[in-house]
């Protein structure tokens, strides 16, 4: 295989007791009918193992949703690969979590939305907070491996150094602060979400001493807004490059948003063999070496290291899946960035928080 | 970093586990990801098991290549110990 993948993400259900307003999920989601079963899981996890991959993510959605997730793991950990386990931790108690590390759970991330509890709750759109805390205090009594991870945006952002703490005493191993990246329900909250220019230098500066003071006890891993970098991020680190993600209906996509791209047929897993879907299926192949590529990034030195940058942000700030990620400053439509950077950082510009559009639940 | 002393006792961070053996590639699986063992590196990490000291496995290692150097053998085991552990995934008992 020219492409060897490596991870599979997959989205067992799109069900989830949170509606966050930055959601990864796609605007239009899966109904509980039409979720994949255990067995059918089972099977694409073994696929999975048998092409090299190594990393199963176990996502949503919450996966929690799902009453047969410790069948899930145990068929995960079968197939050979690593399981984790990507959830809101509501719903999670101490017996259930003992069934999910006898299955062979190797690691948890536990997401949160703040460390306040009346914003966390807000961004949630559910009272969460206070249920993850316990939920966080059960994993470190476990001695289960544990990512606390933290969306961070316009609005939360100045508590960056209270998240820090949190994950400190949390038993955690590993933080990551991931800024909100815009698709799917973030794209339609973005203008109150977006980061000004000084919060973004002043959380690199908060992050920088904590890693220092940190080194070997807690790992931060920082995504920063690509709005706000001269050059777009290696996306997936490349279309069908190392990463396959499938839907709660089995529908096998190179990334979260691959689905919004018109023009491409996306194959379920259940029908087409997951090989055949990732060396041969014509849309895992629309973007995955250069020839796709337009000017600047065809000649551009640096293809290789970016692919281009983001197909699903092209096609939502261009209207075209096919041109240059505009968050290149040599993009040439960056100017779309440009003006809603401009509107962010003017002050009294961007829009307080109420209106929020939250992510609704398919069930 | 100091250097760590002959009698701490070294063991993975839990989520880490080496890759199964035998396979195409030794590898060390990390909650984000893989890092690719190479050269002794996956047979270093096998004796890191939480009950053997730092001294132990130098002892081992040089028992099994007795026609290597063993300071050379305990200065490599000691830079990749340290490596591993700036990077999260290797602790000390």
């Amino acid at each position: 295989m020219k492409y060897q993948p490596r991870a599979l993400i997959a989205e067992v259900t799109h069900r989830c007791p949170l509606h966050c307003v930055y959601c990864s999920n796609p605007l239009e989601m899966r109904h509980r009918s039409e979720e994949l079963s255990t067995k059918e899981w089972s099977s694409v996890f073994r696929q999975a193992g048998d092409m090299g991959m190594l990393q199963l993510h176990l996502t949503g959605g919450d996966p929690l949703a799902r009453a047969d997730l410790t069948e899930l793991v145990r068929a995960g950990r079968s197939a050979g690969l690593y399981v984790n386990l990507i959830t809101s931790g509501v719903g999670l108690d101490g017996a259930r979590l003992d069934a999910l590390i006898d299955a062979g759970l190797d690691h948890v991330q536990l997401s949160f939305q703040d460390m306040e509890e009346g914003p966390a709750n807000e961004f949630a759109g559910a009272r969460s907070h206070a249920l993850k805390l316990r939920v966080a205090e059960l994993i470190r009594e476990r001695r289960t491996a544990f990512t606390v991870n933290i969306v961070v945006h316009r609005r939360n952002l100045e508590r960056l150094v209270e998240m820090i703490t949190f994950a400190e005493r949390s038993g955690a191993q590993r933080l990551e602060i991931a800024n909100v990246q815009y698709y799917g329900w973030a794209f339609r909250n973005r203008e109150a979400l977006l980061p000004t220019r000084e919060q973004i230098a002043r959380s690199i500066e908060i992050v920088e001493e904590a890693r220092k003071r940190l080194k070997g006890r807690l790992r931060i891993d920082f995504v920063l807004p690509d709005y706000y970098a001269k050059y777009p991020k290696p996306c997936m680190n490349g279309w069908g490059h190392q990463q396959m993600l499938i839907d709660p209906a089995g529908r096998v996509l190179p990334c979260h948003a691959a689905s919004i791209i018109p023009g491409l047929e996306f194959f379920r897993a259940p029908t087409h063999s997951l090989r055949w879907i990732w060396e041969d299926s014509p849309a895992f192949n629309r973007f995955r070496d250069e020839s796709w590529m337009p000017e600047p990034c065809r000649t551009c030195e640096r293809r290789s290291r970016d692919f281009g940058g983001c197909r699903c942000q092209a096609l939502l700030l261009t209207g075209d899946a096919a041109a240059t990620d505009p968050v290149c400053m040599l993009a040439p439509m960056h100017t779309v960035i440009e003006e809603t950077l401009a509107r962010v950082n003017t002050k009294g510009g961007a829009p307080p928080g109420q209106g929020w559009i939250y992510r609704i639940d398919p069930r | 970093m100091s250097e760590a002393a002959q009698d701490s006792v070294p063991r993975l961070a839990p989520g880490c586990r080496l890759n199964a053996a035998g396979g195409q590639e030794d590898l060390l699986l990390i909650p984000e990801g893989a890092l690719r063992l190479k050269g002794p590196a996956r047979a270093i990490i096998e004796l890191c098991d939480g009950e053997r000291a730092l001294r132990q496995i130098v002892e081992e290692l040089t028992r099994r290549y007795p026609s290597d150097d063993a300071a050379r053998i305990k200065t490599e085991v000691m830079a990749l110990l340290a490596h591993l552990r700036d990077r999260g995934v290797l602790q000390y008992v």
